[in-house]
């Protein structure tokens, strides 16, 4: 080993010892167990999302419809020569027949005709040889043997028909978009549907028509179907739809990203401090080993080896520790993701290695080169050498560096960008309000305390060092408060905001032939329940005319115009449903009146008297306004924008929905339900919201995981500025207690500039997290914010104790005969 | 010397001495010191580096504790001080100047006058420190930081300060040794005139010779003994 490298560890050694080596160890570790832990969790989820979208379709292209599609649409396409095969895809509910108490499950169910899929393969444990299951068999996903205590082998029921398990669906393309593609899945054979009953004129399904061919084919299919599309339609190709982006997934991503980004630039600004410490006192002793005869680039060298080795070590830690956390995170996250998450690029397991070397060295370079600058009259004069332009020009270009890699790291240069300057604009934001409120607070102290009149120079003397500390205390505290409320409190809220009678039970797809015994079967059972029929209808007509001529441009974007709407008759008004204006129908009236809710009336500029035209399944139906309805839309109960008078839509098939609140014991009457009546859709609302509350949690874990050492980065930032100022602050207390001050006097003043600085970053910080948790709950659950009044107490008391504690902690008390010679020392 | 001048003088010393204890044993720094200084009078203490200057002036300060002996500063004995009683005594009686100025480099000029004022609870110590700073010259500077004033006029600074709360007893310790010949003749030449006006002791310590010979006594601290210097 050369002199240079045993010197290097020499030096590594003893330095461990100080407290701004260890902080540098500290956040190196931490930046790259992070780095290591993000970029394979956001792998894993890119791959997961790319898998999706590139097999996500099971085909080149994909006709789907609400309804089935039409045989000219079909014929259409049988001509073009593309390979084509059908799907049917809807929610149903499927029970264990042997499973005594265990409840039916929702499950969404796919029915195919081979060949399927057409693109992307389906993986099944066992492997199977065939396309699709076996007439009488069914493939289903963990979720569903787990729930109901199913095993390969056994039999599930669906409808009125009971299916064996021949396998478990481990990944499938094709699995629709939306809610449906998240929730659990089972496939059948097509030529099985028709004998389980639960698909009827009317159900809710998605009706598709997978296509693939050559390019040139696809095209032309492409350009030919589009603009012929029915609003029921839609036509999905690779390349144009990628319905997963900006979905959960994409925004996990994204949360990621942000999570990664804090991290590393307090780790970058911890190694930055820690080494500026360093390099501060490294002066004499370069001096002196350039004065003994090593020449620069040989004191280059040994600190840079002793960075070097430091990486090293670390590397091996950080690498350990990020697989150690990854495997705890896929083991949560393993039973709330659609399908396992693929394993991460092999080279990706150094990434955070290979960051973290590129931090040390852009970070570490311009303070070691200017070591080696040092003049060897420093050693006969002790002052510190000033720095020269080159050495600042360096070191700007080695941080510009740095951000660039950082942003080409997280892949997505721009939003990293922005969001590095969103943080940048924030922190500073933050630090210098922090710092106005400190000296606005410490105001009415300083005309009361003798203290109080020092704490304002105390103020203005330590005045970067407050505003780079609250500026990482506010952001990190407020994440921290935004994460933890609302991992449990945003579905808390929403939840308590329905009142207690509130349906937890919906029931779709109900056969009008079925209506009369489900009737019986409410009320035998004292269900309390309104059953309505539903009917598709298209908008096409305003007082006999066609509607779209009529309206403006901003009208003429209403999402009523742009779908089929749901439709309904009744005799009496919806008790759920208040009469806003008009006149609901006493009896039967001549002709077809309806009642318009209230938002739709405004949109598009309706008003009572006016006729409304409908297309229902290729009949016109045409009616007068005649009344406008208030729609509580988040009530649970079925709601409809148009409600027709009785007498006219009687004539068209349809199917019934209603929904009801069951609880506690009698909650068993829905399973009690489903056996009697096989084919109808029974939604759980309760067990839906038990799921998003388990998957909140569960993604709150593992991103409070994610923050803790992210906070944790900033706690070490922490004491390392606090550090960089206890020299001064040592200094100054010194001359205080010479110029006069009691010893006692520095340590109250000490503890009173913490304790006001926690306060006032916890306020701050309470308050921003006040407005980001309004935001999210004006923006995802639509309820009248309210204020959090546990953040505004701890808070500011977990930020005084972290500042007083890690004060305390960092100071020592300094006796007054040390206090002289102190001074004289710094002479 | 009688009762009644003993009770008159500034700073007395009754044979103290001060032991340093190391690994290799207890070293003595001086022992039997006895110093008596009438107030108003300037006193110079030279001697070689490590000969224990530093020490003597913070035992005479009060700032350290003899290990035998007493110290007195206007007949009050020190070791019988609490820490709160001492601090009251340097806020309001004594003042230092350092060979390398210890100015706050992040307050300006008249913030760093302010803070011994605000340290005694002075009525309006900006305007006070305003005063002094003018004193030595320095109006036209008062809110410039330290990095923006020469080694000169940061000394200046230092004396303002060690003026500003009007001390009987002032304590210099190589005040010029950071200062070249010609600026450090010049802070001198202030001093000693802010000194008489002001009626103020002074116990200055310097290697400088001629320095010195400005004070009406000399003392040399050598081998453990302070001796007089007759000129």
């Amino acid at each position: 080993m050369s002199l240079l490298m045993r010197l290097a560890g020499r030096q590594l050694k003893t330095q461990l010892r100080t407290t701004e080596w260890r902080a540098l160890l500290l956040a190196t570790w931490i930046a790259i167990t992070l780095t290591t832990l993000l970029t394979l969790l956001g792998d894993r989820l890119e791959r997961g999302l790319l898998r999706e979208s590139a097999n996500l379709l099971g085909a080149d292209l994909v006709l789907s419809s609400s309804r089935p599609l039409s045989d000219e649409r079909l014929d259409e396409i049988e001509a073009s020569g593309l390979t084509q095969t059908r799907v049917v895809q809807f929610p149903s509910m499927i029970s264990n027949p042997t499973g005594g108490d265990t409840p039916p499950m929702l499950v969404s169910v796919r029915a195919a005709t081979a060949p399927y899929p057409l693109r992307g393969e389906i993986i099944t444990e066992p492997a199977q040889t065939t396309d699709l299951p076996e007439p009488g068999q069914v493939w289903v996903e963990q979720r569903v043997l787990s729930q109901l205590g199913l095993q390969p082998g056994e039999t599930l029921e669906l409808g009125y028909s009971e299916f064996t398990i021949s396998a478990e669906l481990i990944s499938s393309p094709d699995r629709g978009t939306g809610f449906r593609s998240f929730s659990p899945h089972i496939i059948i054979n097509r030529s099985d549907l028709e004998a389980t009953g639960v698909l009827a004129p009317g159900s809710r399904a998605s009706f598709r028509l997978l296509m693939a061919g050559d390019k040139e084919s696809v095209a032309a299919m492409d350009a030919q179907l589009r603009p012929s599309l029915a609003d029921h339609e839609r036509l999905l190709a690779l390349r144009t739809d990628q319905p997963l982006t900006g979905n959960a997934l994409g925004n996990a991503l994204a949360y990621l990203k942000l999570s990664a980004l804090t991290a590393l630039l307090l780790s970058a600004l911890t190694i930055l401090l820690s080494l500026r410490r360093f390099s501060q006192k490294q002066h004499t002793r370069s001096a002196l080993l350039l004065n003994l005869g090593l020449n620069p680039g040989q004191l280059v060298r040994i600190y840079l080896y002793q960075l070097l080795l430091a990486w090293v070590a670390l590397a091996l830690l950080g690498t350990a520790t990020a697989v150690l956390l990854d495997s705890a995170i896929q083991g949560w996250l393993a039973n709330l993701l659609p399908q396992r998450l693929p394993d991460p690029a092999p080279y990706l397991w150094f990434s955070g290695a290979a960051l973290g070397l590129v931090m040390l060295i852009l970070i570490g370079l311009p303070p070691v080169l200017s070591l080696a600058r040092i003049p060897v009259a420093h050693l006969l004069r002790g002052d510190s050498p000033p720095q020269d332009k080159r050495a600042r020009t360096l070191q700007m270009i080695c941080l510009a560096l740095l951000a660039v890699t950082l942003l080409v790291f997280l892949q997505a240069p721009l939003a990293a960008l922005i969001l590095l300057v969103l943080l940048l604009v924030g922190g500073t934001l933050f630090g210098f309000i922090a710092q106005w409120l400190l000296v606005r607070a410490a105001e009415p102290l300083a005309n009361r305390l003798l203290l109080g009149k020092l704490l304002r120079l105390r103020l203005r003397q330590q005045r970067k060092w407050h505003r780079l500390q609250s500026a990482v205390i506010v952001l990190l505290l407020t994440l921290l408060a935004v994460v933890w409320v609302s991992r449990s409190d945003l579905l808390a809220e929403w939840r308590a905001k329905f009142p207690t009678d509130t349906p937890n039970f919906f029931v779709i797809n109900i056969q009008p032939w079925q209506k009369p015994d489900l009737d019986r079967f409410l009320e035998q059972n004292t269900i309390d329940s309104q059953l309505y029929p539903m009917i598709r209808g298209r908008l096409n007509e305003l007082n006999g005319k066609p509607i779209r001529p009529q309206l403006n441009e901003e009208q003429l974007q209403d999402n009523s115009l742009h779908r089929e709407l749901n439709l309904s008759w009744t005799h009496d008004k919806p008790a759920h449903n208040e009469l806003l204006a008009g006149q609901w129908w006493e009896e039967t009236p001549d002709r077809p009146q309806i009642s318009v809710e209230q938002d739709m009336m405004g949109d598009l500029g309706l008003k009572i008297g006016d006729s409304l035209g409908f297309d229902i399944g290729g009949q016109q139906v045409s009616a007068e306004i005649t009344s406008v309805r208030g729609v509580e839309w988040t009530s649970f109960r079925p709601n409809f924008y148009v409600i027709f008078s009785p007498g006219a839509l009687e004539s068209y098939p349809s199917t019934w929905i209603t929904s009801f609140r069951l609880e506690g014991e009698r909650k068993a009457l829905a399973t009690q339900m489903l056996s009697e009546f096989p084919s109808l859709t029974l939604i759980d609302i309760d067990q839906l919201l038990a799921q998003l509350a388990t998957w909140l949690k569960r993604l709150g874990d593992s991103s409070a995981m994610i923050l803790g050492l992210t906070l944790f980065c900033g706690l070490i930032l922490m004491a390392v500025t606090l550090l960089q100022a206890l020299e001064q602050r040592r200094f100054e207390a010194a001359l205080m207690q010479t110029l006069g001050a009691s010893g006692r006097q520095t340590r109250r003043l000490d503890l009173l500039e913490f304790l006001l600085l926690g306060l006032v970053c916890g306020a701050l910080a309470g308050f921003s997290a006040e407005l980001v948790l309004a935001g999210l709950h004006l923006a995802l659950i639509d309820v009248e914010p309210r204020l959090h009044p546990t953040l505004w107490v701890a808070l500011p008391a977990l930020a005084s104790c972290f500042f007083v504690v890690t004060g305390v902690l960092i100071r020592r008390p300094l006796r007054l005969d040390q206090c002289y010679r102190l001074l004289r020392a710094g002479a | 010397m009688d009762q009644s001048t003993r009770e008159n003088l500034m700073i007395e010393t009754r044979s103290i001495s001060k032991v340093f204890q190391t690994e290799a044993g207890a070293v003595t720094l001086f022992s039997g010191l006895d110093l008596q200084v009438r107030p108003g009078e300037s006193l110079a203490i030279v001697g070689r580096s490590g000969a224990g200057k530093s020490t003597l002036l913070s035992l005479l300060a009060g700032l350290d504790t003899a290990t035998e002996g007493q110290v007195l500063i206007e007949g009050q004995e020190m070791e019988l001080l609490g820490d709160e009683e001492r601090a009251r005594l340097r806020a309001t009686k004594i003042s230092f100047i350092f060979q390398s100025f210890h100015l706050l480099p992040e307050l300006t000029a008249l913030d760093n006058v302010r803070l011994p004022l605000e340290i005694r609870g002075a009525e309006s110590p900006d305007k006070e420190a305003a005063h002094w700073l003018s004193q030595v010259g320095l109006e036209p500077r008062l809110h410039h930081y330290p990095a923006q004033l020469s080694g000169g006029e940061q000394q200046r600074v230092a004396i303002a300060r060690a003026f500003a709360t009007q001390p009987r007893l002032l304590f210099a310790d190589e005040p010029t040794g950071n200062l070249d010949e010609e600026t450090g003749a010049r802070i001198i030449d202030q001093l000693f005139a802010l000194n008489q006006q002001q009626d103020t002791t002074l116990i200055l310590i310097t290697h400088d010779p001629e320095l010195a010979a400005r004070c009406d006594r000399r003392l040399r601290l050598h081998n453990g003994a302070l001796t007089e210097i007759t000129s």
